[in-house]
């Protein structure tokens, strides 16, 4: 078989789920941006789109914070039995089994466990703003601020997160 | 926190909104002081599916303090005008203290 299912599971988590939710939380991000320079205007645009890509970011990084910690962790910090010497099965013991690349775990691994479910409260609260407030997100100046705020929090801590999967991904996958 | 009742349906007003954000920040500073505790083993949340670990736990009770808050908060707040610079100010202090608890090499320090 081409992809094992812990492979799958790895890719809908990183690309699909988490991709997904970086491209949302980006296309938030630009449009509460320009929407800065309808400040003043009779028309102010519509708030469909941003209510949209909110939902869905917030969405998405929940899928990936779930499916990560209960789908993606357990397989990877599975202990190997004694005696085994091809660790290629065991991702976390295989990364901290040599000091280079050890920081993967303590580090990278770690940093993933917790950020992410930061990012998912944030976008969350920015959801739910849009969806209740609409237009007024984009026409008040004080709450279109504080909203792009956790939106680019949430996007610094995902974009962090993912990269920091990606290099454990490249040298424990989960096959 | 300045507030002012103002006698406008609760869609007018922003204590919504403002609730829901500063309630992020409470759930954010909540991760980190509940992987801080941990870290220091002052407090191990208990471990919620043994597969996953501690982290099922300590996830999970965030949560739990982000939505309770969110939930006080709403209740309290929906029907007012919140004064946004303050909350906004509060809010983004305890999401970098709570960024700063889930990042490991501040565990080192403890």
């Amino acid at each position: 078989m081409l992809f094992s299912e812990r492979s799958i599971w790895t890719m809908v988590h990183g690309i699909g789920l988490g991709g997904g939710a970086l491209i949302g939380l980006a296309a938030a991000l630009f449009y509460l941006y320009a929407a800065r320079s309808s400040d003043g205007a009779a028309a102010p645009p519509g708030s469909g789109p941003l209510a949209g890509a909110t939902v869905l970011s917030a969405v998405l990084l929940w899928l990936t914070v779930i499916v990560g910690t209960y789908v993606i962790f357990p397989p990877y910090r599975v202990t190997p039995p004694a005696g085994v010497t091809d660790l290629s099965e065991f991702p976390r013991a295989l990364v901290l089994a040599s000091p280079s690349t050890a920081w993967l775990h303590s580090f990278a691994m770690e940093s993933k466990e917790h950020m992410p479910w930061i990012a998912s409260m944030l976008t969350t609260a920015v959801a739910f703003v849009t969806v209740r407030y609409r237009s007024r997100v984009l026409q008040n100046s004080s709450l279109r601020s504080l909203s792009m705020a956790l939106l680019a929090i949430s996007f610094a801590l995902v974009a962090f997160v993912s990269l920091m999967g990606m290099f454990v991904n490249k040298v424990a996958p989960l096959d | 926190m300045a507030t002012t009742a103002l006698s406008m349906t609760s869609r007018e007003v922003n204590g919504s909104a403002m609730a829901a954000l500063l309630s992020g920040g409470i759930g954010a500073f909540a991760m980190g002081a509940v992987v801080l505790l941990n870290e220091a083993g002052i407090f191990a949340a208990p471990t919620l599916y043994a597969p996953a670990g501690g982290v099922s736990g300590r996830t999970t009770l965030a949560t739990i303090v982000w939505l309770m808050a969110w939930a006080v908060l709403h209740n309290r707040w929906r029907a007012r005008e919140i004064a946004p610079g303050r909350v906004g100010a509060v809010t983004l202090i305890l999401i970098a203290l709570g960024v700063l608890g889930t990042f490991p090499p501040v565990w080192r320090l403890l």
